[in-house]
């Protein structure tokens, strides 16, 4: 399983439950882990605790233990303790492990009051954490790991070796950052439905979620689980705000911390996602390309001593590299996404050579085969940006390069398979029929190591190549098999309904997709697939508009506010 | 499409342009799963119903998307739409019929259905639709006529119409140049150009020869590869350049009148494809080439080796091959140019004829060369005894002494 491209293989973490997340990074001192405990009225609690924390709480601990995670393999035994404890004495669990690093927390007071009985939290964070251990040094390095430029290097020279308090930075090496969209977020989905469908049957369940969480990192995390997403970006804007980031700071210094960034971070991330891309290359841009000597531990060495690498998560060097491509301006990506590769590359040829990724020590074998694992990984998802920004610019030729480049590393038939299937769809992008079929021969070819039998991809890989032929209906028969296969797969239901439309088989093709959105609304009510429901229903009747209201009381029903543009979809 | 419509009719028309579905990807956001967002956002991209599992990161997606714009068309591609008519009232409507005709500058081309779309009877909610497909063979300004036909409330027959206008635009620019090689045969260098806004595939570039020529493609190396690789990729304003060779039949290489009135080369055949596959074809008009002016009489070497050694003498063959209308008495010369690295052998001034129109003769000839070098074959002249005229050939061709 660890062979396949999966997600999680960038970043050098095996398939972990879901619940581990909130067991990451913890403060080290109690009083930081205890000072973002959610203050909020009870019930608003307790629902938060009922869904954060799942009921089998100990299977996905045990889980934990299966899943090699070498953090975690001490926690284990304790594990009993902290479920033990009864849940209602138990602050939300998500609350207490977000801090990440030691910096001053935005409530330092009043955390006292909640802690009805100290003891038991003590026991049961002790339990879930890994307090009392040696933090994993190698595993920090590792994940921060980058390499300052020659610019940056100077400053940290000099951070490091002048005297305790000596050390006053230019404002040049500053990076200084503030934030940029002043006005609260409504709930999108919120508005429109009670624009098109009224107050009453709206419902005003969304704004009372967004009030009731916590006001920080857990609050955020229940906010994006449920889909808040507007919501959470209104809470990011409370987070940095407090952190000293907010509106009007920017261009003054400020001090940065794993913290501050990793709110940057949720924010872009979820900006990028409902589409706010205006506002959020404004609030980038002072980052610059994260090379600023303030982005990396070196640069405080009192507070982070020993500690290297930067304070940027990867993700969010990679977000922000990636910006352009959404903003019309794959080409400036481009550049960014090969800069960083090129890091990445120096790092990984240090590691090759029994070194650190900066070079700068010796390194253990397992730490080493670790360290090469995640950076390889995180290598492969540069690439696979690149892809997406040749795809952009339909630079096919491009993008089949690295595909192919990529294909030859790969050291899996489910690799191979994946990308050999992926090179076929790239080709029938670029309209290459003929290539596309060879590359589908390939693909096949490494699918019987895994399958003897075709499986949906290749059903659909298939009809895709019958569309760009034109024959809408073998088209048709090979998605059939693939929904034989999965009657249940959403995007195979929405090409059935499309070759359908062009078999001249609207009715079928509506209906086709009707029974995909009832069958599984989390799933069906997505993006997509309501642009071509809704051009479908356009396209058969010029009175549409109750349909379309039924599409939008389902997405009020299933659905909170992660669509960016609802309107858009519904065609309202 | 028609604001004005005022009078309110039962069935309503919509037309969609079928140009190809996209694939689509969803918004690609990732985080590390020690990050703030954890594995959350992560989870969304999973499952996503328009990700490929296991290939998440990747935008080449499996989901189709159906067309959102008309988008542009271009000659040679087929145009494809979807009409659609549908009962708007709650009461069946009678003898329900479509019509679509395609309005260009210099026609009208009725378009055929698929269905046989005979009057029928359209039930509450029921729609009557069709594909239809035509080949653009028109630039310019194209209407789509739709006249929809039903039996109204009174029992008359009502009808009404709607147009849709859209512009049909050039793909392709194709330049030629010719090379009338000295063999007779021709070159023919074809550049293809993409003018259409996005990247296209040529697919097939064919040279489909008249009847005077056989065609050799030099567009492939020796196992059938094409020199431009695997992808015949053009980006827009890009152009790939294809070179043909042309022999002339045996039937017109033979006779000179023939061949200098062989002017038709051929037509080019172009097949392309666009975003998923959309295909297109065009073939060029009829290429024409100028033909060679060979005056009165045509001289040309021919077995002519392309490197002798100096000093040793070598033989070739010289062709000469009356175009004119009349009988010719000539006389050939050889002379020994002073600055000339080539001394010839063998007898001057002698006397050839009489060339009937069209005939031709072979005479070898005998050189030796005393300087290295590139050497031009020169100092050969042809005496017309009946308008007293002297022919020169010094530049006809050149060998390389060692």
């Amino acid at each position: 399983m660890d062979n396949k491209p999966s997600l999680s293989q960038y970043f050098g973490d095996k398939e972990v439950p879901p619940a581990s997340q909130f067991f990451d990074e913890i403060g080290t001192s109690p009083s930081d882990m205890i000072q973002s405990i959610y203050l909020g009225e009870p019930e608003g609690n307790q629902t938060s605790t009922g869904s954060v924390f799942p009921q089998n709480m100990t299977a996905s601990f045990t889980q934990q233990k299966m899943s090699e995670e070498m953090n975690f393999t001490n926690v284990v035994p304790t594990v009993s303790t902290a479920a033990a404890v009864p849940a209602t004495s138990l602050p939300d669990p998500s609350t207490f492990f977000d801090t990440i690093g030691p910096e001053p927390q935005i409530v330092p007071s009043k955390t006292g009051s909640v802690l009805a009985n100290p003891t038991i939290l003590t026991e049961a964070m002790d339990g879930l954490s890994i307090k009392n251990q040696p933090v994993d040094k190698e595993a920090d390095r590792r994940r921060d790991a980058w390499l300052p430029n020659d610019e940056a290097k100077k400053t940290l020279m000099k951070a490091q070796s002048s005297p305790k308090g000596s050390f006053f930075p230019e404002r040049e090496v500053l990076t200084m950052p503030g934030l940029v969209l002043e006005e609260e977020l409504a709930d999108a989905l919120q508005e429109v439905a009670v624009k098109y469908l009224g107050v009453s049957s709206a419902g005003s369940r969304g704004v009372v979620r967004a009030e009731h969480v916590s006001r920080d990192e857990a609050g955020l995390r229940e906010l994006l689980r449920t889909g808040y997403l507007r919501a959470a970006v209104n809470l990011t804007h409370v987070l940095i705000s407090a952190a000293g980031q907010g509106v009007g700071r920017m261009h003054r210094p400020t001090k940065h911390t794993p913290r501050s960034l990793q709110l940057w971070l949720t924010r872009f991330a979820v900006m990028l996602r409902i589409k706010l891309n205006e506002p959020l290359v404004k609030e980038a841009e002072p980052f610059g390309d994260f090379s600023k000597p303030d982005m990396f531990y070196e640069f405080y060495p009192e507070t982070y001593e020993n500690r290297t690498g930067s304070l940027v998560p990867f993700s969010l060097r990679l977000l922000v590299a990636e910006l352009p491509s959404h903003v019309g301006k794959p080409e400036e990506a481009v550049d960014r996404l090969y800069a960083m590769l090129d890091t990445i590359q120096t790092m990984l040829l240090n590691l090759r050579e029994g070194k650190t990724e900066d070079g700068s020590a010796t390194i253990a074998e397992q730490d080493k085969v670790e360290s090469i694992r995640l950076w390889m990984g995180r290598e492969t998802r540069v690439m696979h940006s690149l892809v997406n920004c040749a795809i952009a610019m339909k630079d096919y030729r491009q993008a089949a390069t690295i595909l192919l480049t990529l294909q030859q590393q790969a050291s899996s038939a489910g690799q191979r398979r994946a990308i050999c299937s992926a090179l076929c769809r790239l080709w029938l992008l670029a309209g290459h029929v003929r290539a596309a079929m060879s590359c589908l021969d390939i693909a096949r070819e490494a699918r019987h190591h895994i399958c003897p039998t075709p499986d949906v991809r290749e059903y659909v890989d298939l009809g895709l190549i019958d569309i760009a032929h034109g024959k809408y209906q073998e088209a048709y028969n090979n998605f059939a098999r693939a929904a034989d296969q999965e009657p249940t797969n959403i995007m195979v239901a929405n090409n059935l309904s499309v070759c359908l439309l062009y078999m001249g088989r609207l009715k079928e093709a509506i209906s086709v997709l009707q029974k995909a959105i009832n069958s599984d609304p989390e799933r069906g009510l997505n993006e997509s697939l309501l642009i071509n429901l809704c051009t479908l229903y356009e396209l058969e009747s010029s009175k549409t508009n109750e349909k379309k209201l039924n599409l939008l009381r389902m997405l009020c029903k299933y659905k909170s506010d992660t669509i960016p543009n609802v309107l858009e979809c519904l065609k309202l | 499409m028609d604001p004005k419509e005022v009078v309110e009719h039962l069935v309503a028309l919509k037309v969609m342009r079928l140009t190809k579905p996209a694939l689509i990807s969803p918004k690609i956001v990732t985080c590390d799963s020690k990050d703030l967002p954890g594995n959350i956002l992560n989870n969304y991209l999973k499952d996503d119903a328009t990700s490929v599992t296991q290939m998440e990161t990747l935008s080449a997606g499996q989901f189709l998307l159906l067309p959102q714009s008309f988008g542009n068309i271009y000659l040679g591609e087929t145009f494809s739409c979807y009409v659609c008519v549908h009962n708007e009232t709650n009461n069946p409507v009678q003898s329900v019929s479509i019509k679509a005709d395609l309005q260009t500058n210099s026609q009208r081309i009725l378009l055929t259905t698929q269905q046989n779309l005979s009057p029928t009877m359209l039930d509450v909610d029921e729609t009557l639709s069709d594909v239809i497909h035509h080949e653009v063979k028109d630039l310019g300004t194209h209407i789509l006529v739709c006249e929809v036909t039903y039996m109204s409330n009174y029992n008359t027959l009502a009808s009404f119409r709607k147009f849709f206008k859209f512009e049909v635009m050039k793909p392709l620019d194709v330049k030629t140049k010719f090379y009338n090689a000295e063999s007779d045969d021709v070159y023919l260098e074809a550049q293809v150009q993409n003018i259409t806004s996005g990247p296209i595939i040529l697919e097939q570039v064919s040279l489909e020869s008249s009847q005077q020529f056989n065609v050799k493609s030099l567009n492939e190396v020796d196992d059938g590869i094409s020199v431009f690789g695997d992808v015949t990729l053009l980006q827009p304003q890009e152009s790939c350049q294809y070179l043909y060779c042309l022999t002339p039949r045996e039937n017109i290489s033979k006779e000179i009148k023939l061949l200098a009135a062989a002017k038709n080369i051929g037509k080019l055949d172009i097949v392309w494809r666009s975003n998923l596959g959309e295909k297109g074809r065009l073939q060029t008009s009829q290429l024409q080439r100028m033909t060679p002016d060979y005056g009165d009489i045509r001289l040309t070497f021919e077995k002519l080796p392309s490197k002798v050694s100096v000093e040793e003498p070598f033989d070739f063959q010289c062709k000469i091959v009356n175009a004119s209308e009349r009988t010719l008495d000539l006389i050939l010369k050889l002379r020994s140019l002073q600055d000339s690295s080539l001394l010839w052998c063998g007898i001057s001034n002698k006397k050839l004829g009489p060339l009937e129109p069209g005939q031709s003769l072979n005479i070898s000839l005998t050189a030796l060369p005393i300087n290295t070098g590139l050497c031009n074959i020169s100092g050969v002249s042809l005496l017309d005894l009946f308008l007293k005229r002297t022919y020169d050939y010094d530049d006809l061709a050149s060998v390389f002494v060692y």
